[in-house]
């Protein structure tokens, strides 16, 4: 979305409103809460891509100087074994973003898939949506923690959880928008009129089921930044000593009294990318819907 | 905001109020009442206060009760002490002193041990100890399922002769130096309900306090045993101790006065509560176990002496201290306290933070591009260890890729041999007789260790030093540091630090001491 | 209704068989059992192997899973293996706790979810719905660590009003009791309040809108009673609904908030098992909270059903 926003705002504005006026996306996204989280997970984003670059600091390295309260060479502080706060925190945006744009498109593809699978047969149809009950039954925490007890804690594990934790999401969404739209009249006509299943499906149907879709992937996001920083909390999140913003925040947990300082940006930054995303997919389900 | 959370009042006949307003009207009495945070007036009390009978202590503790792991080493061992009783008790110098048992003789030749047993002592169900329940403690032991980490030397005892209720007589296969921490860690259950103690739901003992309950998660209750078999102990009415796991919530009880000790708070936070004159901060010199790097002799590089001494050489053992423990732990080389007797600051120091020698000795054995896995039990405080372990060693050229296992894993891979080229971990049992670690300690074990570390030449010295009558004369001392010459020399268990035993008690708690085994005993604790 | 019943029985038991079996396979997956737990860091050789024995975890895995479900049937949960105590009772002690603050967490849900929706769709001075809307968006997007933190910094060390965390029964102590549910509670109930009022206020917006109502409005019928009497009742039955799904998400976001406040519910037991490798106590606790899950649902339709009278079986 990020993309389709940068790509075409170079376009003179007449172009714009007319735009505007066609794609519900551009709409909601240009309304004030678009804009709002736009640059909020703009801004964060861009951090976190140069990291390397606005950090004097590696993440990872350590020093003498524990603790140290904010200021001077290290502007937010260091941590426990005197590594660069500003530094963990913006690779900890970076790591966070590399996650979540593996996973949630993951997501959506999966659910997608089984989607369309349980619109093709009956049969498929209970399979999948039992599957879906299933995982939405379990609370996902405790699958973190399962899958991670198998496979040991890291990258690839956190991946897996958020991507399985959000594929009903999709599959529900886009399984409800292909049964209302395939009995629309225009897509009934099309069939009478002796078009095959796919290409109903592929040239009618889906392009109209895709909108909610969209909606479910940004609000996806949030959601992915808040399962990973509960698998960090609950000691079972990216290996260390990688930072993501749930680490970097529950390892400031034991000094919350003693420095509280250190707890300050992993989770100003936290709020802010959560924030930004929730406002997006928010506008976004407005341009939508209306 | 502030009228509604007074200080806690005082005195018995607001909280039968409070309880008679019922659960109803929570809200309401919440306005009226004690608060869970804010400071209670600690008495004054003079430093030289005279015992004095009465009160409840409540200990606060991070981790739950495992009544499976009632006759194991295991992190919660408060509650041994308190409801049973052991054999004999060490004193500052290993010299074993009478509990249950009041003398023992033991043959020149050191291969029988007679005991003779306390008369007049009664478990809490009111049957008298006799020496059938010594017979049975020790068989106890000897089962593989009670995983007790002293069974080879339980197991050392071939026969057990009763000589009427009060006399027994130990048939040893061989001398066996390290008997007496067996009896400073057996505690003397009642056989009858063995079963029930195992799962938590009855522990009989003729210890100090009688067990009343435990809800798993939260709380234990012992109540005063009134007929403990030490006159006027113990002083206690009771005790409780709550488990919370989490660490501010831990500290703020205590801050709060809900509860009054907690041996369980960890360096970093004692650290934090030094300078707070509510509290008695004390260590043990006992030591709480060592944190230590582990290297597979079996894998390359690390089969390589030199490249085992080079790690040893470039871990920043102080840094450690200070940063993960708060300064609460002695940065040493070697596992032993400073209460063993084969503690000796040469030991301590053999190798030192020298970044240059570890590169050095890494080109001499040809290894100066490695990248190998670290592995450590996941949580946080062993985390951070490893993450220190890492940049160190990346100091010296040495690339290590951290393998979080959580701790049931890491545990498995100990034991079944299955640990990476390095790992990192603690240990325990360096704190009684030296032999012991070389026994009883998976890790040093001479037969059969993670390590894969064999020699004939400490297998030998283990042996000779296990097999000691008395382990503490001169022959035996020399033993002790020849194996830690030969531990430091070939550095499979390469040390880090012997954690400090922090208790933290409230101004007007007196009298707690533990036993080598961390045992929490409270026969003359006291409230001034 | 029984049609109903009949139809929608059925399948959530298949969701509760099919849990069952997952249950029972991905904790065997985990590497490290509750013998190697049990045998501890310095166990002698043939330990684990005895504890193995004692525990019958030497039998076939299908032989295992059979009587665990002939257990169930039974209703006899038998010992925990690690923890310690009967499985029963274990979770019987954790329920008391989690329940204890899902109820205290409900109970700010409607509270909080009525008055944002109501505010949200009623206030009729622009600061006040926007301060609403701002209000809504962040309790429902900031995660409940981030908020457990917040809470935490500013009623424990900043304040000192709150305990940072721990557990006191409210039915033992009910003065301190409440004073540690308070933080955790209001930490869970955000993000459900946030939800509940935003449909609650769309529900409402729309029923405000309905011709009888500007009739009411017409024939001078006050506001207030007009939105209690009319609106309200019209915009409460697909409110139940998500106040329903909100429980199952209580309970799981449970697991997170008392990790963060030192709560010892259903979620620290269900992570102390896994942890402890106790199984009994993990799959008993997992099958449960499945059961919770489904039948929640289940009751929401029905609620949803009684409630709606446009809905006939």
């Amino acid at each position: 979305m990020t993309t389709q926003t940068e790509t075409r705002s170079g376009v003179a504005t007449g172009t714009l409103a007319r735009l505007r006026a066609r794609n519900p996306y551009l709409n909601g996204l240009l309304s004030p809460r678009g804009i709002t989280g736009l640059i909020i997970v703009g801004l964060l984003a861009l951090a976190g891509l140069l990291a390397p670059a606005l950090a004097d600091f590696a993440p990872t390295a350590q020093s003498d100087q524990a603790l140290h309260s904010p200021g001077g060479a290290h502007p937010l502080g260091t941590d426990e074994v005197g590594r660069d706060l500003f530094s963990r925190v913006l690779h900890g945006i970076r790591n966070d973003l590399a996650i979540i744009l593996i996973a949630v498109p993951v997501a959506a593809l999966a659910g997608s898939l089984l989607a369309l699978l349980a619109t093709a047969s009956r049969a498929a149809d209970a399979v999948v949506q039992r599957f879906f009950d299933l995982v939405l039954a379990f609370p996902g925490l405790i699958l973190a923690l399962a899958i991670t007890a198998i496979m040991g804690p890291g990258f690839l594990p956190v991946v897996i959880v958020i991507a399985l934790a959000e594929t009903p999401g999709f599959g529900r969404v886009l399984r409800a928008g292909i049964l209302v739209q395939r009995e629309r009249e225009y897509a009934v006509a099309a069939r009478v009129g002796g078009a095959g299943r796919a290409r109903v499906l592929i040239r009618h149907v889906l392009p109209n089921a895709v909108d909610p879709l969209i909606v479910q992937l940004a609000i996806s996001l949030p959601v992915a930044v808040f399962i990973e920083g509960a698998m960090s909390f609950l000691g079972v999140g990216v290996r260390p000593p990688e930072p993501t913003l749930g680490s970097v925040l529950s390892q400031s947990m034991p000094y919350l009294s003693s420095h509280p300082w250190y707890a300050a940006a992993p989770l100003i930054t936290v709020t802010g990318l959560v924030l930004g995303f929730t406002l997006i997919a928010e506008a976004l389900n407005k341009g939508v819907r209306r | 905001m502030n009228t509604l959370f007074l200080p806690p009042s005082p005195g018995p006949t607001r909280r039968g109020v409070l309880r008679a307003a019922g659960a109803g009207s929570a809200l309401l009495t919440l306005a009226a009442c004690r608060s869970a945070v804010s400071h209670s007036e600690s008495d004054e009390v003079g430093a030289s206060a005279a015992p004095r009978r009465g009160g409840t202590l409540t200990v606060a503790h991070g981790v739950d009760f495992t009544p499976a792991l009632l006759f194991s080493q295991s992190s919660m061992s408060l509650p041994q002490r308190l409801v049973f009783n052991t054999l004999t008790r060490y004193d500052d110098d290993l010299r074993p002193q009478p509990e249950l048992a009041e003398s023992w003789e033991v043959s020149p030749d050191g291969t029988t041990v007679t005991l003779r047993l306390r008369r007049g002592v009664t478990y809490h169900d009111g049957r008298p100890f006799t020496a059938d329940d010594v017979v049975f403690a020790v068989e106890n032991l000897q089962t593989p399922e009670r995983s007790a980490q002293l069974r080879s030397t339980a197991e050392a005892v071939t026969a057990l002769d009763k000589r009427g209720d009060h006399e027994l007589t130990l048939t040893l296969a061989h001398p066996v130096g390290n008997l007496f921490d067996l009896f400073e860690f057996m505690i003397i259950p009642d056989r009858n309900t063995v079963e029930e103690a195992l799962t938590g739901d009855r522990l009989v003992g003729t210890g100090p306090f009688r067990f009343d309950g435990w809800r798993p998660g939260s709380l234990l209750t012992f109540s005063r045993n009134d007929s403990y078999w030490q006159s006027g102990r113990p002083y206690l009415d009771g005790v409780e101790i709550r488990v919370i796991t989490q660490t501010d919530s831990l500290l703020s009880s205590l801050r709060t006065g809900q509860s009054q000790l907690s041996l369980g708070v960890v360096g970093r936070d004692a650290a934090t509560l030094k300078d707070d004159p509510q509290f008695t901060i004390t260590t043990y010199t006992t030591g709480n176990g060592c944190s230590y790097v582990g290297a597979n002799t079996a894998v390359r590089p690390t089969n390589d002496k030199t490249v085992r001494q080079a790690i040893a050489w470039a871990l920043d053992r102080e840094r450690i201290v200070e940063q993960a423990y708060g300064g609460f732990a002695l940065a040493s080389a070697a596992p032993w306290p400073e209460s063993s007797p084969v503690f000796t600051e040469d030991n301590r120091t053999h190798y030192r933070h020298d970044p240059d020698r570890a590169r050095e000795l890494l080109r001499q054995a040809g290894a100066t591009d490695i990248s190998l896995p670290l592995g450590y039990s996941a949580s946080p405080g062993n985390t951070v260890i490893a993450e220190m372990v890492q940049y160190d060693l990346e100091q010296v050229g040495i690339r290590t890729e951290l393998q979080p296992y959580d701790p049931a894993n890491a545990q498995r891979r100990l034991i079944s041999q299955e640990m990476p080229a390095l790992w990192t971990m603690n240990h325990g049992f360096a704190q009684v007789t030296p032999s012991t670690l070389a026994v009883s300690a998976y890790p040093f074990n001479e037969a059969h260790n993670t390590s894969r570390f064999q020699s004939a030449e400490y297998t030998g010295l283990v042996q000779d030093a296990w097999r000691r009558a008395d382990p503490l004369d001169e022959e035996a001392l020399d033993l002790y540091q020849r194996i830690a010459d030969v531990l430091l020399d070939e550095a499979f268990i390469i040390d880090i630090a012997v954690l400090d035993i922090v208790q933290v008690a409230r101004a007007d708690v007196r009298g707690v001491t533990l036993n080598k085994f961390n045992y929490l005993t409270l026969d003359d604790a006291f409230l001034a | 209704m029984s049609a109903y019943l009949l139809r929608r029985v059925p399948s959530a038991l298949l969701v509760l068989l099919l849990a069952s079996f997952v249950i029972f396979l991905i904790l065997r997956l985990i590497p490290g059992d509750p013998a190697t737990t049990l045998a501890g860091p310095d166990a002698p050789p043939g330990t684990v192997e005895a504890i193995r024995a004692q525990l019958g975890l030497d039998q076939p895995v299908l032989t295992q899973y059979l009587d665990w479900l002939g257990s169930l049937l039974t209703g006899d949960l038998g010992p925990s293996y690690t923890i310690g105590g009967d499985v029963a009772e274990l979770i019987g002690n954790g329920f008391g706790a989690t329940v204890e603050l899902a109820v205290g967490a409900l109970l700010l849900v409607v509270a909080l979810g009525l008055a944002l929706g109501i505010l949200g769709a009623t206030a009729r001075s622009r600061p006040v719905r926007a301060a609403v809307r701002i209000l809504t968006t962040t309790a429902l997007s900031v995660p409940p660590f981030v908020t457990g933190v917040v809470l935490v910094l500013t009623f424990a060390v900043a304040l000192r009003w709150l305990p940072a965390g721990g557990h006191l029964s409210v039915l033992e102590a009910p003065d301190l009791g409440a004073q540690y549910l308070l933080l955790p509670s209001v930490c869970l109930s955000l993000p459900s309040a946030a939800v509940l009022g935003r449909y609650l206020k769309d529900g409402l917006e729309r029923a405000l809108d309905e011709d009888y109502v500007r009739t009411a409005t017409a024939l001078g019928v006050s506001r207030r009673r007009i939105v209690w009497r009319h609106a309200l009742p019209n915009a409460l039955p697909p409110a139940v609904t998500v106040l329903g799904m909100q429980t199952g998400h209580l309970l799981g976001g449970a697991i997170l908030v008392e990790a963060i406040f030192a709560w010892p519910g259903l979620g620290q037991l269900a992570q102390q098992g896994v942890v402890l490798r106790d199984y009994p106590v993990v799959q008993a606790l997992l099958l449960l909270l499945v059961a919770v899950f489904v039948a929640t649902q289940l009751l929401t339709d029905i609620a949803y059903a009684w409630l709606d009278p446009r809905i006939r079986w």
